[in-house]
């Protein structure tokens, strides 16, 4: 019945209900699996408003996905129904060079958009970890962070425009410069629960006319995160830095060579990029907050490829991970960033406390923390420790002033713990903006809201 | 049509004050105008309902400040002059450019969205916050992200509160990134001869170190100093490091020289003091007899959108002054006559006819009694029927500010 009328719509071809295609839906990248009842790949918006009317008359819900890397169970259909892939929605539809945006398809890869436009001088700055996979739409529906994202803001400060389909399977749009509420604000960041994004403007930067990439290291961790807490508070906010620790470098360099030293306990890569007049006094200023933290070398990269090459490492590090363990865990807690140290402290005790593995590679200059918590999903012991420690780190990161989630969304994975960093008034607040604009809760159900006690207006 | 008048004026001094305030109100259904330093009481709709004036003024204390992590957390009702006072002391600011910001609300100013001039280098207001406690109509106290400068955790509530003209709860906190104050600052002066301002813009449009804004404009003598030439005047505000304003002058100057404008004035002591002068302009009346428009859109054609709208009121026999904000397009017209009566009988025509060139013209300053004829918000926007909806969750017996916003919100 479903399928038939997918069909109808869409052609046989955008329709997949085999149980070995609804598998491949099933996950995102984190460990959670629920598979759909049926996948859409339409191709344009108009295929999106059928597809969520026909879920809406079968009364099935509807979650759309992007490149599936999102590591909170975002994109995993956990109440079932239709997932809406938009891996054929991937064209850069418009480019307005004069104005510097570009007017996009939410399946367009990330790293795609800034390829595209580098001919003409330009970027798209919102620059995660997985933008050679992830999707713009993705990243909308996630206000994705990145490791530049230090220097040039979040996605929500990059989009302009938003095509969105709602509820009921129609198109509305919204701009930033609407006169009235900033819808787009509420969208961006909503995680599919609030529309379905097929396509937006978005804002390019033009490249910086002076870029150094900095490498430092430290004997530990923590000296790593003092030298950059104090780099912050010295009001010196470079456009990237990012720690790495001991664990992943290792990874990093058997998988494949960054030139990243392996004898250190931790690095601390950083990017400076504006003016060629500023750059001798910023080396000066951020290498000697290096020393007095205690670094132990101090390395300028020479060449556009050692750049790259450098960089590379960083972005790489998730994969080299997945070498080292059979699977892994990323926590995603925010702190201030004068609380990096102690917040590194905890993730360390923690793990210990659990018998975990724990890398650790993350944004340190916004204080956003991703410890990789390693185990084998097979051994019920380890996923007890992993989830263990998880809960620890959390709980020190709210009692730190900090909050669960820096980039990666609260999705299906963290919704439970919404409540620990919000009241139910906040909550009920929170869904008051659900209620307009899904009434019914089709789209992605059972994500970001918990479910429960004290929390009546929020299901 | 005359406004109603307000029966009290309250001024609770904390946020739980506010929230009993509301809830009573809400209760007893009494609509609550909620002001802050009123420095924008010319924008919007007129009241349709007004029997409390909840003040924020007495809400004008630094909640945490932690310059280490570069932010700080502040009730609504500090003005934008005492917030900078304060982050002076550790060399930071919050690029939250308004108006009057002797008197303009950190609430306010972001209740009104207002866009300043650095925004396209620092961010919109929308862009700064990181975090807010609001009041709701009902008396409920609810707050949204937090002091830390990256947070996904569930909706960007404090962003639909930005903007949102204080009708669907009332700010009573903010919290917001800092950025270290920079090094230097230099304004520069410019008349500009015939001809010379489509070239002008566009070099300034285009320069390797972009100034932190840029005006071209016309008429304002009262309150902006320079004078004009046939294309009126510039108006350039820099910062950068003590390094960098060496080069950005030099390349100042000599994109002006190539687009034929002569003599440059360079201002140091005191260059705040002019770009804040064009900041207070932009909502200067001249008496009873001025309303000021503001239009957005792209910088490329601001100074052509310009001439057209000023030849529309030359037109009408209105006598039209202009700021052009170059760096992100925004154009400023003050329309005014020799006296409020003659303007008066002038004003509703042109603005009939404004809104068929400009839909999205929006009035940014003007007499209460005045704007209850004028399209003040012009075109009602695409998503007004999900504004309402939002409107009827948040404030369902629309105690909060009736009728100011957009739509008879
Ligand atoms: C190795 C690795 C590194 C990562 N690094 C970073 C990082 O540095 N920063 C960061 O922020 N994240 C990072 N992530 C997480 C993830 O890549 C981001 O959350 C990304 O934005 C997800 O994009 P996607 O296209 O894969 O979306 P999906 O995972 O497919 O979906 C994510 C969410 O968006 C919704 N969605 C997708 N498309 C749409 C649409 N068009 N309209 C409405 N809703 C939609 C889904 O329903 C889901 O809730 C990383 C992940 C991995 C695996």
């Amino acid at each position: 019945m479903l399928r038939e009328r997918l069909v109808d719509a869409l052609g046989a071809d955008a329709v997949k209900t085999s149980p070995e295609d609804l598998a491949v839906y099933a996950f995102d990248a984190y460990s959670e699996s629920a598979p759909p009842d049926a996948v859409v790949l339409p191709t344009s918006s108009r295929q999106v408003c059928a597809t969520v009317a026909i879920a809406r008359a079968c009364g099935v819900p509807v979650v759309g996905r992007g490149a599936g890397t999102g590591l909170c169970g975002g994109a995993v259909p956990t109440a079932g129904g239709i997932v809406v892939s938009f891996a054929r929605m991937n064209r850069l539809l418009q480019l307005d060079l004069p104005n510097r945006r570009a007017r996009v398809q939410p399946g367009l890869i990330n790293l795609a958009l800034s390829e595209a436009v580098a001919g003409a001088g330009l970027f798209y700055a919102p620059d995660p970890a997985s933008q050679r996979a992830s999707t713009l739409g993705g990243n909308i529906a996630t206000n994705a962070g990145g490791p530049h994202c230090l220097g040039y803001g979040v996605t929500a400060n990059h989009v302009l425009e938003l095509e969105v389909v709602d509820d009921r399977g129609e198109v509305f749009s919204c701009s930033i410069d609407d006169i009235g509420y900033d819808l787009t604000g509420v969208l961006v960041g909503s995680e599919g629960t609030l529309g379905l994004v097929t396509s937006a403007w978005v804002r390019l930067l033009r490249m910086p006319e002076s870029v150094r990439v900095w490498l430092a290291g430290f004997a530990d961790i923590e000296s790593a995160s003092a030298a950059v807490s104090q780099t912050i508070a010295a009001g010196i906010v470079p456009s990237a830095m990012e720690i790495m620790d001991a664990v992943i470098t290792q990874a990093v360099e058997a998988a494949f060579h960054a030139g990243y030293p392996t004898d250190v306990g931790a690095i601390l890569l950083i990017e400076n990029a504006g003016f060629e007049e500023d750059m001798q006094a910023g080396e000066a200023a951020i290498s000697r907050i290096c020393r007095d933290a205690g670094a132990l070398f101090w390395r300028s990269a020479k060449s556009t490829a050692e750049r790259a090459a450098l960089w590379a490492g960083r972005k790489g590090a998730a994969a080299a991970t997945g070498r080292i363990a059979p699977n892994y865990y990323t926590q995603d807690v925010c702190v201030p960033r004068s609380k990096l140290p102690q917040a590194i402290a905890v993730v360390r005790e923690a793990a210990a406390d659990h018998g975990v593995t724990v890398g650790n590679v993350f944004h340190a200059g916004d204080g956003n923390l991703h410890p990789l918590l390693m185990y084998d999903k097979r051994d019920r012991k380890q996923v007890a420790g992993v989830i263990g420690a998880g809960n620890v780190i959390l709980d020190a990161a709210i009692a730190l002033g900090g909050t669960i989630s820096g980039e990666h969304g609260i999705g299906h994975e963290k919704r439970e713990a919404m409540t620990r960093v919000y009241t139910t008034e906040d909550l009920a607040t929170m869904a008051k903006v659900r209620e307009v604009f899904d009434p019914a809760r089709s789209l992605n159900p059972e994500k970001i809201f918990p479910r429960g006690v004290g929390c009546p207006e929020v299901r | 049509m005359t406004p109603p008048i307000v029966a009290q004026r309250v001024t609770p001094g904390n946020a739980e004050a506010v929230a009993e305030l509301l809830a009573t109100c809400d209760r007893t259904g009494r609509a609550v105008i909620v002001e802050g330093g009123r420095t924008l009481d010319g924008m919007g709709g007129a009241p349709t309902r007004a029997d409390v004036a909840l003040c924020t003024c007495a809400l004008d204390r630094i909640l945490t400040y932690e310059p280490r992590d570069l932010t700080v957390a502040v009730e609504a009702g500090m003005t934008l002059a005492a917030l900078a006072g304060q982050l002076q002391r550790e060399r930071q600011f919050v690029p939250l450019d308004a108006p009057l910001r002797k008197r303009a609300t950190v609430g306010g100013t972001l209740a009104a969205g207002w866009l300043g001039p650095r925004r396209h280098r620092y961010g919109r207001p929308r862009d700064l916050i990181i975090g807010s406690r609001v009041a709701l109509a009902d008396g409920t106290l609810a707050r949204a992200g937090g002091m830390v400068v990256k947070n996904v955790s569930g909706y960007d509530m404090s962003k639909l509160y930005v903007g949102s003209f204080g009708t669907l709860a009332v700010i009573v906190e903010a919290h917001f990134k800092t950025l270290p104050l920079p090094e230097r600052r230099r304004a520069i002066l410019a008349r500009l001869p015939s001809g010379s301002a489509e070239r002008a813009v566009a070099h300034l449009q285009a320069l390797a170190v972009p100034p932190s804004a840029a005006w071209r404009v016309t008429g304002f003598h009262r309150e902006v100093p320079g004078d004009d030439g046939d294309d009126g005047r510039l108006v350039v505000f820099l910062e950068s490091t003590e390094t960098l304003m060496e080069r950005a002058t030099r390349d100042l100057r000599s994109v002006l020289g190539r687009a034929g404008v002569p003599a440059a004035t360079i201002i140091d002591d005191g260059a705040y003091d002019s770009f804040e002068r064009v900041c207070d302009a932009l909502i200067a009346p001249l008496g009873e007899r001025s309303v000021t428009y503001r239009e957005l859109g792209s910088p490329e054609n601001a100074l052509p959108r310009c001439t057209a709208l000023m030849a529309l009121a030359e037109r009408r026999q209105l006598i039209p002054e202009s700021i052009t904000d170059i760096m992100n397009g925004d154009r400023y017209l003050r329309v005014s006559d020799r006296d409020a009566l003659a303007f008066n009988t002038k004003i509703d025509a042109f603005d009939d006819e404004l809104h068929t060139e400009a839909p999205d013209a929006i009035v940014v300053a003007g007499q209460t009694a005045m704007r209850a004829d004028l399209a003040v918000w012009g075109e009602p926007p695409r998503t007004l029927a999900r504004m309402h909806a939002l409107k009827d969750r948040f404030d369902p017996r629309h105690t909060l500010n009736p009728g100011r916003f957009i739509g008879g919100i």
